[in-house]
């Protein structure tokens, strides 16, 4: 029973990765897309390539943080932990699969975490833990990143488009300064790529390196095969998927010149890579809403719409107690049945 | 193609292709007027009529494109101007062909014989209109050129010597129209009733220049508020 439960995690991992691919990744290059500095063919083998790397070279620290920041699970037991880790997939893919149709704004990084709150929770409830043992310190931290991460990408996209503006559109013609960015925006499109990788892969392979983890014996290290496997899904989204996804939000993208989808994606690349290096779980396309806001505060956009936001605090409000929800029910019933 | 999440809602809605698409039916409008007058010269009053209706089939169109700017441009848009400066603005541009629609129906009121130096002061004077609102469309086409730029000071440069020459074109406009009143005012042989309309014709012409060369100085305050 076990091992069909492992199959089930492995393929519902895979899953979330491809969707994640699919969609976020999808998102993330569509402005690369909307400026038409590169055309739809190079931007997915960018995407591709480089979210593949960001996830297998630069992906554990999330890994870590997801998979034993918030749920205490040296004091599990194995069996536990995988039933905790296969409820946090099912649940959090399961919403993803229904929010993705809904088309609601959500974020794949709030499902998991929910998830694994959920899991923790369960836990909890069944005498396995106590309440303090649950990294409530860790949670509020990955919360605030939620909120700090847009706000981020919005101060360093306004700062260096204004920079682009007072510096280099006095000194030159605009039309020689955007000519120059076309070229840095395949820079910027990988840049993106990765960062993207290397932040989100975690969603998709966390609770998998629980489970691996623990059959290895040392769960501490995070396999790269784990890693590798979750990049691997990603980019096999972009390339079945997400290519669909740039075309049509690529196209929606039409006011963003090379220099604006320069700084908006300088900005949300550079956020997200940090985040990952400190092991912080962010929204990407949160992240990169954040930076276009930013570039439309700076006077670069010729209309931004704020009403993003709300529906962005809606799906935050959603995602948290549905993912949860699910993660619990789930745990529950494996735990009872199993 | 239902399966997806989009970030494309934070690209909004930009008002400005609109506001150059309305200022390019303000330019027509007095370029059918101008065609109307001749038709009404050549006492083709059928002809007259359909121009009269040609121009307020502009004047819904760009009423439509108001409202389609008005009910977009909400306060949850960051836009790179102020949205009120830009709301004034629309409101100004939009008397430009409010006018000539006036026009349009004045000049079907009654069939004024026309002297022909009155009628030759007439042309001078649409012609001159012409010009003015020509100088003010390329005026509104520079907001594209402004916005990629983001507000570059050469541009705005160039922007404010194209609303000089508006104003300059709206004072010739202002002296043909002294010289049209006294021709009008002096004429003893003229119908007092014709005087009386081809009166109401020249003042109405008059809005069309003052309201052009009002809504390029709500322009410059557009441009220069932010």
């Amino acid at each position: 029973m076990i091992e069909v439960l492992i199959i089930l995690t492995v393929i519902s991992a895979f899953y979330m990765a491809w969707n994640i691919g699919a969609n976020d990744a999808a998102n993330s290059m569509a402005t690369s897309y909307g400026s038409r500095a590169l055309n739809l063919r190079q931007i997915i083998i960018i995407a591709a390539v480089l979210e593949f790397l960001g996830a297998t070279f630069f992906g554990k620290n999330v890994v870590k943080t997801l998979a034993k920041g918030i749920v205490p699970i040296e004091s599990l037991d194995p069996h536990l932990v995988i039933c905790g880790a296969v409820a946090a997939l099912l649940s959090a893919g399961l919403w993803i699969t229904i929010a993705t149709y809904l088309h609601l704004p959500i974020s794949t990084t709030h499902s998991i975490v929910g998830a694994m709150l959920g899991f923790g929770i369960a836990a909890v409830s069944q005498g396995h833990l106590s309440l303090n043992a649950i990294k409530w310190d860790e949670l509020i931290k990955i919360m605030l990143s939620w909120l700090v991460s847009p706000i981020t990408g919005a101060i360093l996209a306004f700062s260096i488009f204004s920079l682009i503006r007072l510096i280099l559109f006095r000194k030159f013609h605009y039309e020689r300064v955007e000519r120059a960015f076309r070229y840095l925006q395949v820079f910027t499109a990988s840049y993106v790529a990765f960062a993207h990788g290397s932040n989100d892969v975690a969603n998709a392979v966390a609770p998998l390196a629980l489970i691996f983890g623990h059959k290895v014996g040392a769960y501490y290290e995070i396999p790269t095969e784990i890693l590798a496997f979750g990049g691997l899904g990603i980019a096999f989204g972009v390339a079945t998927w997400g290519y669909k996804v740039i075309k049509m939000v690529g196209e929606r993208i039409t006011q963003l010149t090379y220099t604006r989808g320069f700084s908006a994606e300088f900005a949300t690349a550079t956020t997200v890579l940090v985040a990952s290096a400190l092991g912080l779980p962010i929204s990407t396309t949160h992240t990169l809403v954040g930076s276009v806001i930013g570039v439309g505060l700076a006077g670069g956009l010729a209309g931004v719409n704020l009403r993003v936001i709300q529906r962005i605090i809606f799906s935050w409000i959603l995602t948290l107690p549905i993912s949860m929800l699910l993660s619990i029910g789930i745990y529950t019933i494996l735990v009872v049945f199993v | 193609m239902k399966f997806f999440r989009s970030v494309g809602q934070v690209f909004g809605y930009s008002p400005f292709p609109t506001l150059v698409k309305h200022a390019v039916l303000c330019g027509r409008a007095v370029g059918i007027l101008q065609k109307q007058f001749e038709a009404y010269e050549n006492k083709d009053f059928n002809l007259v009529e359909k121009y009269r209706d040609e121009i307020d089939e502009l004047e819904s169109q760009a009423d439509e494109l108001k409202e389609e700017v008005r009910t977009h441009v909400t306060r949850s848009m960051i836009l790179p101007i102020d949205r009120q400066d830009l709301l004034e603005f629309m409101r100004a541009q939009d008397e430009i062909i409010n006018n000539c629609e006036h026009v349009g129906h004045m000049l079907t009121f009654r069939k004024v014989k026309l002297d022909v130096n009155i009628a030759g002061d007439f042309k001078i004077l649409l012609a001159k209109i012409m010009e003015c609102v020509n100088e003010y469309e390329r005026m509104v086409e520079h907001i594209n050129t402004l916005i990629e730029t983001s507000f570059d000071k050469k541009e705005i440069q160039t922007i404010l010597e194209i609303i000089q020459e508006v104003e300059s074109l709206e004072h010739e406009c202002d002296q043909v129209q002294i010289k049209l009143h006294t021709l009008l005012f002096n004429s003893n042989e003229l119908n007092p009733l014709d005087v009386l309309l081809m009166d109401t014709w020249v003042v109405h012409l008059g809005y069309i220049a003052n309201a052009t060369a009002r809504a390029a100085d709500r322009f410059r305050l557009m441009i220069l508020g932010r």
